[in-house]
């Protein structure tokens, strides 16, 4: 699991060195990029790269998770001591998905449903592909779609009706 | 729900999405076989389906900086003596948290390396150089640097912990009130005098790092790119530009030689945006013709040589300020909640004290036919002389706060020494009344007494309180 993170870490480094700010990286390539890198580092540290892409989706998904939350920290606590060594470089809120419920949603589906979470994981923290899901998981590609489908639409309704804890989580 | 359950809602909601959908809810009702809650949540579950839309369709993203920004530094832990308590700031290569000194049970700024740069050892250097500087510099401006620590090879500097907002929060709020700006601007060229002499240019000085305590002082932090001028070593190569453009000088945005009037220079752009609430290089900025915006252009000349000498030479000039509000165009921002209830209490107290002394006239004009001859006559016109100068400098001050509340500072400053001495005459006069009279009419004498204590207590003790708290603000410096 470290090593994902560094892996990750130094993609990251690579990119803002390049100096594109407010560019974002999908999942898809973030995952590739750090496989490809790490295959040809350590060859022997993943079985495979069903084992390696199970490991980034879920570091994928603890990263943006986490992140999530130091944001609503730092937005709650007005963050008045800024950093110095640079600038510029604030993060902003990605675009679409509230993370934190997602995660909330996802957690609660996987004690009902924990395949259906897995596959939510893989698609959509991983970036994989129907196929490379089903292989990942060990299950037909008619198999995941169906689950992703009815995952895909329990989580919405988990979304759309939790409360909005951004707002009510401090009056 | 059971894991029975979740299996047929399963079943139930895949059927019925391989039906058409006008057939969907007549086929779940068919093999929902009477299980009525079952049948809504798969109807509530398709419905979902049908407005889930680009739900979660393309894979998630992630902003790099992000990514970087994976710190093992969380909420509850703890690195040496110190107790995370949460991140407070980040930027491209630092991390600031806000955490508890274990030892010493005190909230401190830490400022670390992000995880990414923490083996870079150019940058490791820099940030102990940055604690250095900051070390060297004393000054209650200036945010106290507690240690530089090293635990388990991360390098991190305690320092302060500031609780407040940023000066670039107040001017965005609205054009300061003026002589706060000056008030600000002096405590800023205050502090650079400090660092100057220490050694230390700032180098990037801009209103997000110039914070506001929550009682109004004035920190000057980020010694961030703080560079010891007596050192030639340097660590960003010959020419590098550090900085934030908008507050650097000519000079340093080129890349040439710098010295402590690029701290001047950004002094200039801090106070006339704090006077305008408008960058000095905005077009059309509106003008303003004070004697503080004169001071500001002679900050931000072009040529270092037009500028001040040094922060000292600036600090005299703002010092020397004549409060000439009449040439101020900026509206005056009406004062804070608790301060206009001091102020209140201020104005209470100066219309209380006139009438208490107009009032005490009439005693004393008993004590003269008392006291008789030169000597009551004396007394009496003493008092009358000093309750008459001090009511009226009083009303004068009532007055221009009620009205004129800008130029009160003026007026209080022309007044007060006027007041202290006439109520000090006008006290020491009751005494003399008081005592002469004790004999013969011992309620005139106890007034007399009673008043002249009361009005001693009143401008030794109660006034200067009263005053502090309605001007602390302006008057602080």
């Amino acid at each position: 699991m470290p090593l994902v993170y560094d892996e990750l870490r130094r993609i990251a480094a690579g990119y803002i060195r390049r100096e594109r700010p407010g560019q974002t990286l999908q999942a898809t390539a973030l995952v590739n990029e750090a496989f490809v890198r790490l295959a040809a580092e350590q060859p022997r540290s993943f079985a495979n790269r069903q084992h390696f892409v199970a490991i980034a989706a879920l570091s994928m998904r603890q990263i943006l998770v986490q992140r999530a939350r130091a944001r609503k920290a730092a937005k709650r606590g007005g963050a008045p001591n800024r950093v110095t060594l640079d600038e510029g470089l604030v993060s902003t809120e990605p675009r679409g998905v509230d993370v934190l419920a997602l995660d909330e949603a996802l957690t609660r589906l996987a004690a009902l449903d924990s395949e259906q979470a897995r596959i939510v994981e893989l698609r959509y923290f991983g970036g994989l592909t129907v196929e490379e899901t089903a292989n990942v998981v060990g299950v037909s590609p008619a198999t995941v779609k169906r689950q992703w489908a009815m995952a895909r639409a329990w989580l919405k309704r988990a979304v759309d009706t939790a409360p909005d804890d951004g707002a009510n989580a401090r009056p | 729900m059971t894991r029975e359950q979740w299996e047929r809602l399963k079943v139930l909601f895949n059927g019925a999405l391989d039906q058409p959908a006008e057939r969907r809810h007549e086929w779940l009702t068919l093999h929902a076989q009477g299980d009525e809650l079952l049948a809504r949540e798969a109807g509530a579950l398709l419905l979902a389906h049908d407005t889930a839309e680009g739900f979660l369709e393309e894979p998630a993203v992630v902003d790099p900086t992000d990514l970087a920004a994976l710190d093992e530094l969380g909420s509850g832990m703890r690195i040496g003596s110190y107790e995370i308590e949460r991140e407070i700031g980040r930027g491209g290569m630092g991390v600031v948290y806000l955490a508890r000194d274990l030892r010493l049970g005190r909230p401190v700024a830490l400022k670390a390396l992000s995880r990414l740069h923490d083996s870079n050892a150019a940058l490791r250097e820099r940030l102990r150089r940055e604690a250095r500087a900051a070390a060297n510099i004393s000054h209650p401006a200036v945010a106290t640097v507690y240690a530089l620590e090293e635990v388990d090879g991360r390098l991190f500097i305690a320092s302060e912990y500031i609780d407040g907002h940023s000066l670039r929060s107040e001017i965005e709020s609205g054009t300061l009130e003026w002589r706060r700006a000056i008030a600000i601007a002096i405590d800023i060229a205050s502090a650079l005098c400090a660092a100057h002499d220490a050694g230390v240019i700032h180098r990037d000085l801009k209103p997000e790092n110039v914070l506001i305590t929550r009682i109004g002082a004035v920190k000057v932090v980020d010694f961030g790119i703080a560079q010891i001028d007596s050192i030639n070593t340097r660590l960003t190569r010959e020419g590098d530009v550090i900085g934030t453009p908008a507050y650097m000088a000519p000079e340093q945005l080129i890349g040439g030689t710098i010295d402590v009037r690029v701290d001047i220079y950004a002094v200039g752009v801090i106070l006339t945006e704090m006077l305008t609430g408008q960058h000095p290089l905005t077009p059309g900025r509106r003008s303003i013709h004070t004697s503080a915006s004169e001071i500001a252009r002679r900050c931000i000349q072009t040529d270092p040589n037009e500028r001040y000498r040094s922060a000292r030479e600036l600090l005299a000039a703002l010092e020397r300020e004549p409060s000439n509000p009449t040439a101020v165009t900026d509206p005056v921002t009406p004062p804070l909640p608790e301060a206009s209830r001091a102020r209140w209490w201020w104005e209470f107290h100066q219309a209380a004290v006139s009438i208490v002394y107009a009032v005490m006239i009439w005693p004393t004009w008993l004590a003269r036919h008392v006291i008789g001859g030169h000597t009551g006559n004396a007394v009496f016109v003493t008092v009358l002389a000093a309750a008459i100068v001090a009511v009226t400098l009083r009303l004068h001050l009532w007055f221009t706060s009620r009205s004129y509340p800008a130029e009160l500072d003026w007026a209080r400053g022309r007044s007060t020494g006027w007041m202290l001495v006439s109520d000090a005459i006008f006290a020491s006069a009751l005494v003399v009344a008081g005592v002469l009279v004790g004999d013969e009419r011992p309620a005139i004498a106890v007034i007399e007494i009673a008043v002249a204590v009361g009005a001693a207590t009143s401008f030794a003790v109660v006034e200067p309180a009263t005053s502090r708290a309605a001007f602390r603000r302006t008057d602080r410096l």
